[in-house]
């Protein structure tokens, strides 16, 4: 599986790249375009393993419960994949560590990448992401979304990350709320609130924007819904 | 009048790299496009130009350290020879790139041959029109936006030798305009020669000159006022002297321009932007099938006529030659040229239908190109409606 | 300090390096991520009338952040708007600059925000009624949701009220009609700004409210 990655960061496609045999799973809705000969199979988990518990848990990490698989029949086949707000992707090339994904960055995976729910304790409330997150784990290649552009930061000792911007990071960092700068009104009153702190060793990789303030900037142009 | 030629020589003591960030910030491109362009060098970068905007342009370009050849618009026959080469190259290059790309690849090839054929053959019979493609460039936008696949690459190879069209300037078909901000949040500038008029969609123009008159008319068809758009369109005039508009559609993404040639082109719904008086749009009703599960609207916009054309996308913008078939999911289509039929299918069975995610999709059958964009207005508003004010009763 | 502009038109942030004792005043909630040791603290620009105009009137927000580096190294934070779009960096100087409404994002601490009566017309077209003002001697950055097109205005020029981002002084903002009554009021263009005067305006490739009228029909 190839993926090339195109119209960084504004609006990134993913063209992934399929051999005879290969198959890509995706979360549902990804798919923009493919070639004529790909075969898509829905399940409820991944191919070949998992159960409907994991599914039932991938529902309430935020993800659907469906996946895609995509293979294609007779020949090698391409496969756009996009997202449903503007942003940036990320490939990473997992080799059996594990790797703790926002809820809704995850977007496609090699075979041979496990998907599983991490649950990150009460501090996800706080976290403003999602409350649930997902554990990847195995061998192969994942592609990842965001909402702005993506950059990693290499974390030796403690940094802050405003909530909203998490993509992903090494399982080998822990993360608390806390409030940035020394002192917790300042905090406050400079708009930042809560902010996570990761500490340890390891990559966390950001989003340079928050969806949520970019909807709520939204808002006043916006027509009312009922209630 | 001069074409302005990029010869991908460096005034003496250059860095490289410095002329190539320049080049980029100049063009507004980032900087692979500017490599890019300098790849393809000697590259006709702006062609027909007056002599005041020409030695505007060579001193800019000085001053990063990229040297320009001025290069006088050559007379008839001359040009008639040189044409020739043209056509090699293009097809050459292109064939190139076919072995490159995967099964879309192919397909260019064959359609880049194409084009640089009907151009060449177009040019005995009427010398005076520049054929659509070469006009694409001859508009002054100097770098075009799809660094998707190779696709471009034998096209801008294409224009490279299209200098020698005799284009004389009172035969120069469409407005001169550039685009910038691409490709995320492309604006358009047209000049507006004095009496001349453009058609803009509603609400889209955000700047111009204090001499354009703006006249606001109802589109045709009463499909209009089922499709959800605005039921009118915009007039824009440039009075006794010529004039300027910027335009900049509603939707965040990329824009596309083609001067059709007594073409048909076929757009989504919202994709409009702006056209010549010569180009026209309609409503065309898809009929229940096609229409009804396409999920992005029941209607597709087909332009037709001479002129320019400008359309957008949401997200940044895909084009995709088809050559036998090719799947497209309906939130994602753009547009598409005739010569391709299509029809909407469900993907695998009857589960993928309802849980897959992807609900129908479109499969495009037979020769011609397919723009799609890369995020989906369904997907969008979905995600927006959790911002929405909510109404108190 | 070093500032540098990335992730392109479309998601312009500022990744910012402050040396020892730096400190650069940013908007309310800018920080994306930074090194844990640097301080902020929130403060009230210029007392609090003039910090409760730029709130009501100036559509900005009443607190500013300051992130100070107290520690001996260089430390780094991100800093972004609320929208995607561009960001510009500009000097300022005792001239000063003209800025829309929410446009602000960030300046180094020898900048002085204010804001200027913008006239009714303004308000009218749902601007506010105050612009604000940065002069003094240092860089900022303001940026916009969309792309930045730089124009130079030379007599006159019409730009829709939205699309205005930033303009020097010197120049008279008018509000007009777009065109005659009729097309006034189906156009969708409404109300437009006539610029009058000779300086460079920045207008912003997107609008806010044009995303809204694309999107309403969609739901």
């Amino acid at each position: 599986m190839e993926v090339e990655l195109i119209h960084r960061p504004g609006n990134t496609a993913a063209r992934v790249s399929l051999q005879p045999g290969e198959v890509c799973t995706t979360e549902s809705g990804a798919m923009i375009a493919m070639s004529g000969n790909m075969q898509i199979e829905t399940t409820t988990h991944q191919k070949g393993k998992g159960s409907v518990l994991k599914a039932l848990k991938r529902l309430v990490g935020g993800e659907s419960i469906f996946m895609n698989h995509f293979e294609p029949l007779g020949g090698k086949g391409e496969l756009w994949l996009g997202t449903a707000l503007a942003g940036d992707m990320l490939v990473h090339e997992l080799d059996n560590e594990q790797l703790i994904v926002q809820g809704s960055s995850f977007l496609a995976s090699e075979q041979g990448v496990e998907l599983d729910i991490g649950w990150q304790g009460f501090k996800s409330v706080l976290s403003g992401e999602n409350i649930f997150w997902l554990t990847l784990t195995g061998k192969g290649k994942v592609v990842l979304s965001s909402f702005g552009a993506i950059y990693p930061v290499e974390v030796d000792g403690d940094y802050i990350v405003d909530t909203g911007h998490i993509v992903a990071f090494e399982q080998t960092l822990d993360f608390s709320i806390t409030k940035a700068g020394k002192s917790w009104l300042h905090s406050f009153l400079g708009g930042e609130g809560l902010v996570c702190k990761f500490s340890g060793r390891g990559t966390v990789w950001c989003q340079s924007h928050n969806p949520q303030s970019f909807g709520s900037s939204l808002t006043p142009n916006l027509i009312a819904r009922k209630a | 009048m001069y074409n302005l030629i990029l010869t991908g020589k460096l005034e003496p003591g250059t860095n490289p790299r410095d002329a190539l960030a320049g080049l980029a910030k100049l063009l507004k491109v980032d900087d692979a496009k500017a490599r890019e362009i300098v790849r393809n060098a000697p590259v006709c970068i702006r062609r027909n130009t007056d002599a005041a905007m020409a030695e505007r342009v060579v001193a800019a370009m000085k001053a990063i350290g990229i040297r320009i050849q001025l290069e006088p618009v050559a007379a008839a026959p001359a040009a008639d020879g040189l044409a020739g080469t043209g056509v090699g190259t293009g097809v050459g290059t292109g064939v190139g790139t076919g072995e490159v790309a995967s099964t879309a690849g192919a397909a260019n090839a064959v359609s880049v041959a194409k084009t640089t054929n009907s151009a060449a053959s177009a040019k005995p019979a009427r010398p005076e029109q520049p054929s659509t493609s070469l006009k694409v460039i001859a508009g002054g936008k100097p770098a075009a936006a799809n660094p998707v696949d190779k696709a471009q690459t034998p096209d801008s190879q294409q224009t490279a030798q299209a200098p020698h069209t005799p284009a004389a300037p009172e035969s120069f078909k469409g407005f001169r305009y550039q685009l910038s901000g691409q490709p995320d949040y492309c604006f358009i500038s047209v000049e507006i020669p004095a009496g001349e008029t453009i058609k803009v969609e509603a609400s889209a123009m955000a700047s111009m000159t204090t001499n354009m008159l703006m006249k606001t008319r109802a589109k045709g068809g009463l499909s209009r006022f089922m499709s959800g758009e605005s039921v009118f369109i915009n007039e824009f005039t440039a009075d006794t002297v010529p004039g300027e508009i910027g335009i900049a559609p509603g939707s965040p993404g990329d824009v596309k321009h083609l001067y059709l040639d007594n073409e048909e082109v076929f757009l989504q719904n919202s994709a409009f932007v702006a056209s010549g008086m010569g180009v026209v749009a309609e409503s065309k009703w898809q009929g229940f099938t096609k229409g009804f599960f396409s999920g992005e609207s029941l209607f597709l916009i087909r332009c037709s006529g001479q002129g320019d054309l400008w359309f957008n996308t949401y997200g940044a913008m895909i084009e995709i030659d088809v050559a036998g078939d090719y799947v497209v999911d309906t939130g994602n289509i753009v547009g598409f040229t005739s010569g391709l039929d299509y029809d909407i299918q469900s993907v695998g069975g009857y589960k993928s239908l309802f849980f897959s995610g992807e609900g129908l999709v479109c499969r495009f059958r037979g020769h011609g190109k397919v723009w799609i964009q890369t995020r989906s207005v369904p997907a969008f508003a979905s995600w927006a409606n959790w911002y929405r004010p909510v109404k108190k009763k | 300090m070093k500032v540098e502009i990335n992730g392109g038109q479309a998601f312009a942030h500022l990744q910012v390096e402050l040396a020892p004792g730096e400190s650069i005043v940013t908007e309310s909630n800018a920080m994306s991520s930074m090194d844990a040791n640097i301080d902020l603290t929130a403060q009230l620009n210029g007392g609090l009338v003039r910090g409760l105009l730029r709130k009501y009137l100036g559509g900005e927000t009443l607190f500013i952040s300051r992130f100070s580096n107290n520690t001996q190294e260089p430390r780094s934070l991100y800093l972004v708007q609320p929208t995607p779009g561009d960001i510009r960096c500009v000097d300022i100087d005792e001239n000063g600059l003209f800025l829309q409404g929410g446009a602000f994002l960030a300046c180094t601490p020898e900048v002085k925000l204010g804001v200027k009566w913008a006239g009714i017309v303004s308000f009218l077209a749902g601007e506010g009624l105050f612009k604000l003002y940065a002069h003094g001697n240092g860089k900022l950055w303001y940026g916009a949701y969309g792309a930045l097109v730089d124009k130079e205005v030379d007599g006159e020029y019409i730009v829709d009220t939205s699309h205005l981002v930033a303009w020097q002084p010197g120049m008279e903002l008018k509000l007009q009609l777009a065109g005659g009554l009729f097309s006034s009021i189906f156009s969708g263009e409404g109300l437009v700004t006539r610029i009058e005067g000779n300086g460079k305006i920045t207008i912003q490739s997107r609008s806010l409210s044009g995303l809204g009228s694309w999107l309403n029909p969609k739901f």
